[in-house]
């Protein structure tokens, strides 16, 4: 056990002085849902349209002689459902409350954190964390249904090589969607449910440092997503998730909704990395010492870390996208002084340690439960960490290989292909820790731990021609080919969303108090997994024979392996939508769970499910880290006997050696 | 490899203690185990077959007719490179994966959470130093090589050879490209500014390019050259290679461009020095130089 | 921590704790912004360097003046001093500080964004005007969204100690403003700087957009 006994106590509501109770606990927050949301973002949005259209013509055009007019008016008409949304769901109440001098009282906290409040606690501003984590688990979820199903569209058109199913307007805006969709997503699939429910149990905190500024996140989520989707009813998305300048300076104006969801989801990585790294450094329990923290909120601490520090690229690359429309800048116009170069650079400062971002929560997860179903030690923990801090590290100095055919500046591919190889070698250590982990272990094969063999694979797949694509020679002939494609593929899909999946899996009976039915969560997952290596196998081949990316008609060279590939992206769909239906059917009626239902030693284990809500009755006081699996191997026991022996019988050797 | 982790049986009795065994002799010992020998195994018929699936990559690579320059066969030698010094770190990653998954060292099945813990193996220094020293070898020696081959495909481009052959003394020519939704056009300067909307190029020339684009990003791909540069509006880029084999070989964009994207393509030429220079004077062009 | 210090009302902690735990989710959300700020840096040093088909600087030359960048950039400095200086009283118990200083840095603040706004109406150049044109209105904006964010929360404080929540014990809100202050000057100093030391670009030799120039 880690947990010894334990003497703290918090002062509970009586004890404290409280502020004056201003009306009945929760305030203006008793009458905000996402009903009064929805109406109020959509009557702002209106308003905000209708206003800014009395005051704009739709003469004048801009640098890429798009109407300005229209532009000033649906970007007024997104910031206003936005800022609808967001005073409708109340997430003013609390700075217009702190500037009053309203603080909140215990009674206040009680209610914001949604106790007694049955099921509408899932529908409003509340604060718990345990409640927000679900709220993400179903956001992402929802992302994932929709990117997937723009998946199938795309492979359905490169599938049917004879006819042009779609035009190429509404096909490039179905790819950039479903792009941006899935990376979205994928940030959030883990950070978001696993990140918000468990790791502040995992610590032994009571909640998230700020409650507060968690709901914000996860309703600034919500609020980004409508933009983005609208973009396809408005002209579309059509230039690929990294919509290159000035490229969508050209598009119609669905760009613009893509432009507000990133600015919009910007804020609410910050806000949720803040909280979660705040959480994780401050609000550990006691004794939980840097080298006892599990390697799962690491994990999630090195993502958190990244998004903080690159995402605001991203963001303000976005801005400028946004004003070069709306106010007619000419960041990236090139004839007025603007440069592709410089938006390229902004895009991957984040794009490229936003793969960590996604890739690092989830592999953080696997080893966090692999050594439950091995029944081992986590092999090597400080190997372990080196290696996670190691791709933080480096991840600040690769985005450049994104760029290697770009001419920007050719003499940068030399150091940068020196920094993109190096970051082989953090990664390598993950690798070796979840070998040595398996190293003479007998696996308990449940689907979380089947699910680490799968992962390994893909991520030796993406590994090794990841390798191939951080070689500039090698670059210069994949770079924008389909090989890409299938190369970060297998990376995000192929290690983030599979691992995600395992994850999931893993923490479900503790979210929802029932087990994913092995069963059918087995059969889904293998066959998505061997959907996806018919697809992305041969998506190399197509890429390999010089299949540029993101087209939609092509050289009949590339057929077979695009017909191959279409086959295996329709298995894909059918196991997802088993391990769906398993989720959802486990959620509603699966078997119940035990507290520990697989016998893990970390905190969030020891707590009872459902998780009461101050999660730990007595904070807990840690005394080890969470992997005393094993008894101590009687073997290293000898070793060292027989070490001590030497070093006491030959001191002579030793030192003269 | 590890220090000996089996215990000695009964037979064997407790070892010496002052018998120092040499590191070759415990890495015999760790051989006589069962699970050793099938790793070993289980590494070796995985990189096989890795190195096996580089052919068939390149193979798929050269489908079209390539490799058409130096550039291309130097690309195809890094393949096998990078794919052979990587393919004993993934045998040995795959096999460890698959032998725990398929049950090697046992495994348990059903609902029931397994009663008996494994070996509380928390580290290893030597498994742990020695990855570190091989990966970080092998990263070392990827980078380097690398290099070199950077080096080697920029040379390519401007026109110079290795160091090891004679340098090249043929005439050069230029060829401005500008890329322009949703079609390539080529100028050649030198040669009284013909211009043309496929590419024709002499062989064992060496050909410069000098690229931008009049609109939007694209990026001039000639795929069997191996030769990629974006072509950006209000810059201009530089490459080159050297055609070696006679024959019409595909240029696509690589750079989304909108629309029609998928059909801004076209072709390049190779043809002999004496067909290049009638395709010149048919086209109202004079050889300058 | 003192015998009488006070507990938090929502969750029980003693306030020092809370107020650590506040401080570190203000530092982090300081780096955030710097790197967000660092990216018009990067957009304004990158493009005067490219100086992308000569069209860096505005028409006419007509650069920004350049010492309302440094006025505003000073007021900044004084509106998070004046906030310090607060609440260094404050947690001596002097009550009648804090409010002095709140109210001043309010004050400055204010007047830093009427600042702003006017430099922006008064830019002998529009915003289509070229590159350099488009950052200096960047700089100039964000600052405005800084600056008016900022006079919320020093207002905040000031009406926060009027009714009573700013106390002797309790005066970890002021010091987290005040350090909030000291941040927002430095995004204000980023685009004096810029402003101020890179005006002409130093690429006499771009190419023209679209065309190949004759060596
Ligand atoms: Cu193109």
């Amino acid at each position: 056990m880690t947990t010894a006994t334990v003497t703290v106590t918090i002062h509970e509501a009586p004890d404290v002085i409280q502020p004056r109770q201003h009306g009945k606990p929760g305030g203006l927050l008793r009458y905000c849902n996402f009903v009064t949301a929805l109406i109020l973002g959509i009557v702002l949005a209106a308003l905000a349209y209708w206003i800014t259209g009395m005051f704009t013509t739709g003469e004048a055009l801009n640098a890429n002689f798009v109407p300005i007019g229209i532009n000033v008016q649906i970007t007024a008409m997104y910031v206003g459902w936005v800022v609808g949304f967001m005073i409708g769901i109340g997430a003013f109440v609390g700075p217009i409350r702190w500037f009053l001098g309203r603080d909140l009282t215990h009674a206040d906290a009680e209610y914001l954190a949604g106790r007694g409040q049955g099921r509408m606690k899932f529908w409003k501003y509340t604060t718990d964390h345990k409640i927000v984590g679900i709220q993400y688990l179903i956001v992402s979820m929802a992302l994932l249904g929709f990117g997937g199903l723009l998946a199938m569209l795309i492979r359905t058109e490169l599938g049917v090589t004879w006819a042009e199913l779609f035009n190429p307007n509404f096909y490039n805006s179905i790819i950039g969607t479903h792009g941006i969709v899935m990376i979205i997503a994928m940030i959030v699939v883990v950070s978001g449910p696993l990140g918000n429910f468990i790791v502040p149990i995992m610590v032994g905190a009571r909640d998230m440092a700020f409650p507060r500024l968690n709901a914000l996140s996860i309703w600034l989520l919500v609020a980004a997503i409508p933009p983005l989707a609208s973009n396809l009813a408005l002209g579309g998305l059509r230039d690929g998730w990294t919509v290159y300048q000035p490229l969508a300076d050209q598009a119609p104006v669905g760009m613009i909704g893509y432009q507000i969801t990133i600015i919009t989801f910007g804020f609410s990585t910050a806000i949720a990395s803040v909280n979660l790294m705040t959480t994780i450094v401050k609000m550990r329990a006691k004794g939980m010492t840097w080298s006892r923290v599990p390697i799962f909120v690491y994990g999630i601490f090195a993502s958190s870390l990244m998004g903080l520090i690159w995402f605001p690229m991203y963001q303000y690359s976005q801005w400028f996208a946004l004003s070069d429309r709306v106010i007619n800048t000419s960041f990236y116009v090139p004839a007025q002084g603007g440069s592709v170069w410089l938006y390229e650079n902004l895009f991957w400062l984040l794009g490229h340690p936003e793969v960590y971002v996604i890739v690092l929560p989830g592999v953080a997860a696997l080893l966090e439960l692999m050594v439950v179903f091995l029944r081992k030690p986590l092999f090597s923990y400080k190997f372990a960490v080196a290696g996670i801090f190691g791709i933080v590290g480096l991840s600040a100095v690769v985005w450049v290989h994104h760029m290697y055919m770009t001419g920007w500046a050719p003499s940068s591919n030399y150091p940068f292909m020196l920094s993109t190889e190096m970051i082989s070698i953090p990664i390598s250590f993950l690798v070796l820790v979840m070998l040595g982990t398996m190293w003479r272990a007998r696996p308990w094969t449940r689907l979380p731990m089947m699910a680490v063999y799968a992962v390994v694979w893909n991520k030796v797949i993406g590994g090794i021609t990841g390798v191939f694509l951080s070689d500039v020679p090698v670059d210069q002939y994949m770079h924008g080919s389909m090989f890409v494609v299938a190369h970060f593929h297998y990376m995000l899909m192929g290690a983030g969303l599979f691992s995600a999946m395992a994850a999931i899996a893993y923490w479900f009976p503790k979210m929802t108090g029932r087990y994913l039915d092995n069963r059918w969560g087995s059969i889904g997952f293998w066959v998505a997994f061997g959907g996806f290596q018919l697809t992305f196998l041969s998506m190399f081949a197509a890429g390999l024979q010089g299949m540029p990316r993101r087209v939609l008609q092509f050289d009949s060279l590339f057929n077979v392996s695009n017909w191959i590939s279409t086959i295996g992206a329709y298995i894909i769909g059918i196991g997802m939508l088993i391990f769906l239906a398993a989720v959802i059917n486990s959620w509603r009626s699966g078997e119940i769970a035990p507290a520990n239902p697989y016998g893990a030693k970390t905190l969030e284990a020891q707590v009872p499910t459902p998780v009461p809500p101050e999660n730990f009755a007595v904070l807990p006081v840690i005394t080890s880290d969470p992997y005393g699996y094993g008894s101590p191997d009687p073997y290293e026991l000898e070793d060292e006997a027989r070490r001590a022996a030497l070093e006491g019988g030959e001191p002579a050797k030793v030192g003269a050696s | 490899m590890t220090i000996d982790q089996r215990p000695p049986t009964a037979e064997e009795g407790p070892e010496e203690p002052t018998n120092r065994p040499t590191p070759m002799h415990l890495f015999r010992n760790w051989l006589k185990r069962r699970y050793a020998k099938r790793l070993i195994w289980l590494t070796l018929i995985i990189s096989a077959g890795w190195i096996a699936a580089t052919f068939l990559a390149v193979y798929f690579m050269n489908m079209s007719g390539g490799p058409a320059s130096a550039i291309m066969s130097e690309i195809e030698l890094t393949m096998y490179v990078l794919a052979w010094v990587c393919a004993p770190l993934m045998g040995v990653t795959l096999a460890i994966a698959l032998y725990s998954m398929i049950g090697g060292w046992g495994r348990v099945k059903g609902d029931k959470q397994p009663d008996q813990d494994g070996p509380g193996i928390r580290n290893n220094s030597i498994a742990t130093i020695g990855w570190a020293v091989w990966v970080s070898a092998l990263a070392a020696f990827l980078v380097v090589w690398g290099l070199v081959e950077l080096a080697n495909i920029q040379a390519f481009a401007n026109g110079s050879v290795a160091a090891n052959q004679q340098p090249n003394s043929q005439q050069s020519i230029t060829v401005n490209v500008t890329g322009q939704q949703w079609v390539w056009t080529f100028a050649y300067p030198d040669q009284n500014k013909v211009t043309t909307d496929v590419l024709v190029v002499p062989i064992n020339t060496p050909i410069y390019f000098n690229v931008t684009s009049k609109d939007v990003v694209h990026s001039f791909w000639v795929v069997e050259m191996g030769v990629k540069i974006d072509a950006n509006p209000g810059a201009i880029t530089n490459t080159g290679f050297t055609a070696t084999k006679l024959g019409t070989f595909n240029i696509r964009c690589a750079e989304l461009c909108g629309l029609h994207h998928a059909y801004m393509e076209t072709q390049v030429k190779v043809v002999t020095q004496d067909e290049y220079n009638s395709w010149v004077r048919e086209n109202g062009g004079v050889r300058l130089s | 921590m003192s015998v009488t210090e006070p507990l938090s009302p929502t969750t029980g902690e003693p306030v020092s704790v809370v107020a650590s735990r506040n401080r570190l989710g203000v530092w982090f959300i300081i780096i955030s912004c710097t790197t967000g700020s660092l990216s018009l840096l990067i957009s304004y040093s990158y493009l005067w360097s490219l100086n992308v088909n000569s069209a860096w600087a505005p028409p006419n030359n007509a650069w920004a003046t350049l010492w309302p960048f440094w006025a505003i950039f000073v007021g900044e400095i004084l509106a998070g001093l004046a906030m310090r200086w607060g609440w260094k009283g404050m947690e001596k118990g002097d009550r009648g500080r804090m409010l002095a200083g709140s109210l001043i840095s309010s004050l400055l603040l204010i007047a830093a964004f009427v600042g702003q706004v006017a430099q922006i109406m008064t830019f002998p150049f529009g915003p289509s005007d070229g590159a350099y044109a488009s950052v200096t209105f960047w700089f100039a904006l964000s600052n405005a969204g800084w600056v008016l964010l900022s006079s919320f929360l020093a207002f905040g404080i000031f009406n926060r100690t009027l009714a009573g929540k700013i106390t002797a014990t309790n005066a970890s809100h002021a010091g987290l403003v005040a350090m909030w202050l000291v941040w927002l000057a430095g995004v204000a100093f980023i685009g004096a700087i810029c402003t101020t030391t890179m005006q002409e670009s130093p690429n006499t030799n771009s190419p023209d957009f679209g065309n190949f120039q004759e060596p």
